[in-house]
């Protein structure tokens, strides 16, 4: 069975057709540097990327995401790699601004058959942030001739106090996420704390159906 | 007397020399730890870097150079360009980390 992308309504999926508004997880943190991502969301989504940068608007690695529908039971696993690549970035005075795409092919399979399916996948972030105030909006499309789906991430978040370098950041966040192609119907909705110092950072939370939203992010 | 003026003149000397490698950079964009640690890294490796200091709160590099050893502006701003931010200012004093690292430290409080 094909599963065609549907477009929810709603805000959140009209903002976020091609451009996200991630938090500080960048797919490129710094020329030469290492990015581990791994995310667990919800129950739903769990995924892990590993990129090298070689520049500092360039990266490439491998990834997987496994999705695990509440609406069709059926999973999704996708393994990949990625090129992503900075389209923009502004370096306002006290504050910054970029816009990332992204592309990938690999291979997917579902719970159904096993078997396997070339998928390609394209995807594009917006975010903004001061030492305070942080938005970010991302949105993931992914296909493969047995599915197709598009993640859609809206995340706000503010810091009780400005940090520097050697500081711990502090930050609450709002995450609100949507899932088309039979993933998950609404909108998750999670509050997050993020912690991070030099390379490394966690975010962890709940979400309103009180499930489990938590990432993991090392840059070296 | 004059061999203590020509002490005091080298010992001036010596001290000037030991502080002429500050180099302090204004920078924007500078907003997350992220953004230090790759231009830290990146200034880290040219040979001529002694240690390097970011301040996000004062959008500030500083670098100290090696003894009789200096980091031109153009390279300065290519290291930083390459690593993605945008150099407003360079300026060269005679500053210790030390003492920058206490006046932040003080501006903080």
């Amino acid at each position: 069975m094909n599963l065609r992308l549907r477009c929810a309504p709603g805000a959140l999926s009209c903002m976020a057709v091609l451009f996200s508004f991630p938090a500080f997880a960048k797919p490129i943190a710094f020329a030469n540097g290492t990015t581990v991502m791994a995310e667990y969301g919800a129950g739903t989504m769990r995924e892990l990327q590993v990129f090298y940068a070689p520049r500092y608007f360039f990266s490439a690695g491998l990834g997987h995401i496994a999705l695990d529908s509440d609406i069709d039971d059926r999973s999704r696993d996708i393994t990949y790699a990625r090129l992503n690549y900075l389209v923009k970035r502004w370096n306002l005075e006290s504050a910054q601004a970029n816009i990332f795409t992204w592309g990938s092919a690999g291979r997917a399979t579902t719970g159904d058959d096993g078997a396997g399916h070339f998928a390609w996948n394209t995807g594009a972030q917006f975010d903004y942030e001061t030492r305070r105030v942080y938005g970010s909006l991302k949105s993931d499309y992914y296909s493969s001739s047995a599915f197709s789906h598009r993640i859609d991430t809206l995340q706000l978040g503010v810091a009780p106090y400005a940090h520097d370098y050697s500081t711990l950041a502090t930050w609450f966040v709002v995450q609100a996420r949507q899932y088309t192609g039979q993933i998950h119907n609404g909108t998750e909705v999670a509050l997050l704390l993020r912690l991070f110092k030099r390379g490394a950072w966690i975010e962890a939370g709940p979400t309103t159906d009180g499930k489990v939203q938590a990432m993991f992010m090392l840059n070296f | 007397m004059r061999t203590s003026y020509v002490l005091l003149a080298i010992l001036a000397l010596l001290d000037t020399d030991a502080r002429a490698g500050t180099i302090e950079m204004k920078v924007n964009g500078l907003v997350c730890g992220f953004c230090a640690q790759g231009i830290e890294k990146t200034l880290r490796k040219n040979p001529a870097t002694a240690d390097v200091l970011v301040s996000l709160e004062d959008r500030l590099v500083a670098v100290v150079t090696k003894e009789g050893q200096d980091i031109s502006d153009d390279e300065l701003k290519k290291a930083l360009t390459a690593s993605g931010y945008d150099v407003k200012a360079i300026e060269r004093t005679a500053t210790p980390l030390a003492d920058i690292r206490a006046r932040l430290g003080r501006k903080s409080r």
